[in-house]
């Protein structure tokens, strides 16, 4: 018995060890790499003799890369807002007033998302050089949202159905208008949903590829994932993947703060979205 | 303060009515409570009166003001939900205040009235709280004070105590009560609870599926109910049925062949079929009665209830006052007395 018990733990154990070292590995082989500089990473060591930050200077000093930062900020907090702004105030509609084809709306909501990228990307260029948006944050804001909103709609309508009705009828008898409801009654509420659908919005935002590739032309128009990709070396047929490394460690630490800031908060808001808040 | 009055009050959802012509005058300073079984209209009628549901057709007004197409903050009422509906994420003082910020009163004037609402109900030092540190009748007092200071024409309550234990229950009935001499104000009380209605209620409105049954002050629904229905319905234990033919001088002939003669508005015609309502606190024992078998006793200490069948098979529910020393399988003699029984004729009116 005992030894079929140690057996079982033991098991365990390799598994999740096994799941840790899989996800954990290709960020811990980024880091290791963003310290060596020269032919030293060409060898393979768990951790580099010489160490330094070389690197982190150099994707500050020889590329715009501090101004793609500020990009990526800026596009994925408008996205952020907008979308959440957006989502609520549908959400409202789709989960609190009863009308004609409601549920079909929220079909076509979801039902936008399950396009592949590409598949609407020449049609949104169009669409973007017809606005005069090409080239500039404006475009991405606009092009983000067509993956955020669907799910940011999504979660906000689940959470905001199951406010109790008798909340809204409570201020409705105060003499709350729609607005007044939706801004200090429910908000208020709603305050894990959002940050768990804001965060999900901000991560995608701040990841995206496809389209800043497609919707920015010069080096001060990118966001950091391209930016990354595009990153040259001395020489063209010089990769600088020290560089990259280290500018791929530098964006993704903010992301990984933000996650465990808000990790009990998305926790409860995707579980109150799905079973009852 | 203000009346309120109903004319020709229908709803529907969809294609099915629910409110089916209500006509009803709620007198200025009445406290009127709504009463029926589940699903009878009651909490939609008050919903209709709140302005959380539109009237389908008829009209309604609150005092002398036709209300039909006004939003419920603009009607001059103020609701208790059953479920209290408190704002969450607000302090006591907050959700009470919250009217008032949004029609732009003064500071000082909202500050006056809620510390005076909260010193009426005894929640001075909670005001700081928020509804998950307070508890149920703690709630339901924060609930009832914001009601109070938007200083209603009306107040409207939806099942306030249902969701309170009966002890509590209890306690907050009599704070209603007193609430009500305080504030003289028009009140309309939704409950299935009959006690709540029997002893806050100037007069009740008994409803059964979307119509009025009967209106009138609590005893006189006791004692003069106009059908079979309200007969049933108030009154607890309920009131016994029993079969019963008319004979042709008049008295009624019981089952076991004992006549006996009832004071009524009409007679019915000799042969027919009739119903005879009494009360289980209204059946007496003594010698010569109709014979009853005893089926089950429920001793409550204060009073006795007995189950019986009769000779022909019909059942009924006896109270007796105190301890009474009987057992299932004796018999028991039943004794009716013509003023304080109730008869109706086949369609369930009384006759």
């Amino acid at each position: 018995m005992r030894i079929r018990r140690i057996a079982g733990r033991a098991g365990l154990a390799l598994l999740v060890l096994s799941i840790v070292a899989y996800t954990v590995f290709p960020f811990y082989w980024a880091i290791v790499t963003s310290l060596k500089a020269g032919s030293a990473l060409f060898t393979v060591e768990a951790w580099p003799t010489h160490p330094s930050l070389e690197n982190y200077e150099a994707i500050f000093r020889q590329q715009s890369f501090g101004r793609n930062i500020l990009n990526s900020l800026a596009v994925s907090v408008s996205v952020v807002a907008l979308s959440l702004g957006l989502a609520v105030a549908a959400a409202y509609a789709l989960g609190r007033v009863r009308f004609w084809g409601r549920t079909l709306l929220l079909l076509v909501v979801l039902g936008v998302s399950m396009f592949p990228q590409v598949a609407v990307l020449s049609g949104l260029f169009e669409l973007i050089r017809w606005l005069g948006l090409y080239n500039g944050m404006g475009a991405l804001a606009l092009s983000y949202m067509i993956f955020t909103l669907p799910f940011t709609v999504w979660i906000l309508t689940t959470f905001m159905r199951e406010l109790p009705k008798e909340l809204e009828e409570a201020a409705m008898v105060d003499g709350a208008s729609p607005f007044v409801i939706v801004t200090r009654v429910f908000l208020p509420l709603m305050g894990p949903a959002l940050a768990a659908t804001g965060l999900l919005a901000f991560i995608a935002a701040w990841n995206e590829f496809l389209f800043a590739l497609t919707f920015t032309l010069t080096d001060e128009a990118r966001t950091v994932p391209v930016a990354i990709a595009l990153m040259s070396g001395a020489s063209q047929y010089e990769l600088p993947w020290g560089q990259i490394m280290a500018a791929s460690v530098v964006v993704t630490v903010p992301l990984i703060a933000l996650v465990l800031v808000f990790q009990r908060r998305i926790v409860s808001g995707l579980a109150a979205g799905a079973v009852k808040g | 303060m203000a009346g309120v009055t109903l004319r020709g009050v229908r709803k529907s959802f969809g294609r099915i009515e629910v409110i089916h012509g209500v006509d009803l005058d709620v007198r200025d300073g009445e406290f009127v409570a709504f009463v029926g079984p589940s699903g009878c209209g009651k909490s939609t009628l008050l919903r209709l009166i709140a302005g959380l549901e539109d009237l389908s057709a008829g009209d309604l007004s609150i005092d002398g003001v036709t209300v039909n197409d006004l939003p419920p903050a603009e009607r001059g009422i103020a609701m208790v939900f059953q479920s209290y509906a408190l704002y969450p994420h607000m302090t006591a003082y907050d959700n009470m205040a919250f009217g008032l910020t949004l029609s732009r009163t003064s500071k000082g004037t909202i500050n006056e009235r809620v510390r005076a609402a909260a010193r009426l109900l005894q929640i001075e030092n909670l005001l700081d709280r928020k509804p998950r540190d307070l508890s149920g009748g703690q709630r339901q007092r924060v609930a009832i004070g914001r009601a109070i200071v938007r200083e209603p024409k009306v107040f409207l309550f939806d099942e306030p105590l249902s969701n309170l234990d009966a002890s509590l229950r209890v306690q907050m009935r009599m704070e209603i009560a007193k609430l009500k001499e305080d504030l003289r104000a028009t009140m309309i009380y939704v409950t299935h609870d009959q006690v709540e209605a029997m002893t806050l209620a100037d007069r009740i409105v008994v409803l059964n599926a979307g119509r009025v049954e009967q209106v009138g002050a609590p005893l006189d629904l006791y004692h003069r109910p106009v059908n079979r229905f309200v007969a049933g319905f108030i009154g607890s234990p309920a009131m016994n049925f029993l079969e019963v033919t008319a004979a042709p001088d008049g008295s009624m002939i019981l089952p076991g062949g004992h006549a006996l003669r009832v004071p009524t508005e009409v007679l019915p015609a000799p042969g027919t079929p009739v119903t005879l309502g009494v009360r289980p606190e209204h059946v007496g024992v003594g010698a010569e009665g109709m014979p009853a078998a005893i089926l089950a006793v429920e001793r409550l200490g204060g009073e006795t209830h007995c189950h019986v069948q009769l000779e022909d098979g019909q059942r009924m529910l006896v109270r007796l006052d105190g301890d009474v020393p009987v057992q299932a399988g004796e018999i028991l003699p039943l004794v009716l007395g013509g003023e304080t029984v109730h008869l109706f004729d086949a369609d369930g009116r009384r006759l």
